[in-house]
């Protein structure tokens, strides 16, 4: 088909014309979306400057009340509230107080339930965060759903807003929470568990099922135990011991390992003949920390075990020992007797040292 | 409680985090000390070298070179740059990291959030046993 050439380029012309208009547009647009965030950014700038030096006057002003905080514009109070949560992990004490009082003031937390179910993921988590940050108990029965928000983030806030309060109310939902995540993801989430404090260890124990029904949160109560180095959970971690679930009896050797108590040297070194390996590992961080250097010829036995990471954890355990756990390291390293694994080890722990300068 | 910094004491702040650095800037300057700041190790190194720094305090992770090593390369200077006292500030609670700093020279340890009223009288603290050991 044939069309006239006068067509042609009359559709060409319009063509680019449009083309060229649309271009244009898309700059126009783009120019304008960046001045915006420009000048919003600017703005932050300037204000966070001028409220960083109000905030240093206002909490070391060296006078029993803090002085008066310039007033904050309406429209800048959404900036404010985030200026101020940026300070949460930095101060404690009297200046995060001070810092609790001026959120107060703004008179912003009234929105909290509304933005606790806002649209928008940021919001939530914000809205969850200042809970959080600024211990507004009223709104924690509020951030309870958000455990089950599909984005991570705002989920991760919540728990930590319902942690930090160290209400016990809130320990069932944070700790189901916990157990419907990843396992690798655990220990991680344990920090925010610790938040409850160490009284969340008595509540674990009284409401748990039997460690043979559901073993799995007390793996959580074992590594809560060692991170809080709780003597009152001793018992029941030397009962743990005998539970048959592997990563259980490596928990409750890791939580025995951080309270150290001499006493239970004789419930943990039978551990380290273990049939699982990584109770064997376990054991063999723990003995020398538990035991001192009545754990030498334990560990000793431990330096020749088919599994490397079991012979390593042994050899470092006999070089934390100081002189003695060195003295026997030095004499398998030389015993032409010993286990070809037990003296491998041994020169590789030696030699490491050597090479930093020190045992 | 009142104190009585000899003048001029000069401090120095190594702290990658802007908001947290001005804040301890602006009490340690309430308190009438003399405030150093860079935002990591080497920086914090360098000012050390060219000021006669009378107290440091070290944020342990930073960019370019970490608290721990800081305190590693201050340690290896020769005195009276070696033997400055050091408080280390961490937002991390880990025993291990405490304990490695320690043993490579820190003085003191404290983990965040910080109370500045606390900060002030460990470095106090720091500063009348240096002063004391000559």
């Amino acid at each position: 088909m044939h069309l006239p050439p006068a067509l042609v380029l009359q559709a060409l012309i319009w063509g680019t014309v449009v083309l060229g208009t649309l271009v244009a547009g898309l700059v126009i647009l783009g120019t304008g979306i960046q001045f915006r965030q420009d000048r919003q950014n600017r703005h932050r700038i300037a204000r966070y400057q001028a409220w960083e030096t109000d905030l240093a006057t206002y909490l070391f002003s060296g006078e029993d009340t803090p002085r008066p905080f310039p007033r904050i514009a309406k429209e800048d109070r959404q900036l404010f509230q985030k200026f101020l949560t940026r300070y949460h992990a930095t101060l404690a004490g009297r200046e995060a107080e001070a810092l609790r009082e001026l959120y107060l003031g703004l008179g912003v937390h009234q929105s909290i339930p509304s933005r606790l179910r806002h649209r928008q993921a940021t919001v939530r988590a914000q809205a969850a965060q200042e809970v959080g940050i600024f211990k507004l108990g009223e709104y924690l029965e509020a951030v309870v759903p958000l455990l089950d928000d599909p984005v991570p983030y705002v989920t991760h806030l919540a728990a930590q807003a319902l942690t930090w309060s160290g209400d016990l109310r809130f320990a069932q939902p944070v700790v189901d929470w916990v157990l419907r995540e990843e396992r690798y993801q655990r220990e991680r989430l344990l920090r925010v568990l610790e938040g409850f404090g160490p009284d969340l260890l008595p509540w674990l124990e009284k409401h748990l099922k039997p460690p043979a029904a559901d073993p799995e949160p007390w793996i959580l109560f074992a590594l809560l135990a060692g991170s809080h180095r709780h003597r009152e959970s001793e018992p029941r971690l030397l009962e743990l011991l005998a539970e048959p679930n592997v990563d259980l009896q490596a928990s409750a050797l890791k939580a025995l390992a951080a309270l150290a108590d001499p006493l239970t040297y004789p419930k943990v070194e039978p551990l380290a003949r273990h049939e699982a390996w990584p109770v064997r590992a376990q054991a063999a961080k723990a003995l020398g920390l538990i035991g001192g250097p009545d754990a030498i010829p334990a560990l000793i036995a431990l330096t020749s075990d088919p599994i490397y990471e079991v012979r390593r954890n042994a050899a470092q355990g006999m070089a934390d020992l100081g002189h003695a756990g060195t003295s026997a390291l030095t004499w398998l390293a030389e015993d032409p007797t010993a286990d070809r694994f037990a003296r491998d080890i041994a020169r590789e722990r030696l030699e490491w040292a050597d090479e930093r300068g020190h045992q | 409680m009142s104190r009585k910094w000899p003048d001029p004491t000069r401090v120095l702040v190594v702290e990658d985090d802007q908001a947290t650095a001005r804040l301890i800037q602006a009490r340690l300057e309430m308190e009438g000390l003399k405030v150093f700041m860079a935002p990591n190790g080497l920086d914090g190194l360098e000012i050390l070298q060219r000021e006669a720094i009378d107290l440091v305090t070290t944020d342990l992770m930073m960019p370019a070179m970490n608290g721990f090593r800081l305190v590693q390369e201050i340690r290896d200077l020769p005195p009276p740059k070696g033997r400055v006292p050091i408080l280390l500030i961490s937002s991390n609670q880990n025993e291990q990291d405490m304990i490695r700093c320690l043993a490579a020279g820190a003085d003191d340890y404290m983990t965040k959030p910080i109370s500045a009223q606390v900060l002030v009288e460990r470095l106090w603290r720091l500063h009348q046993r240096s002063s004391s050991a000559g």
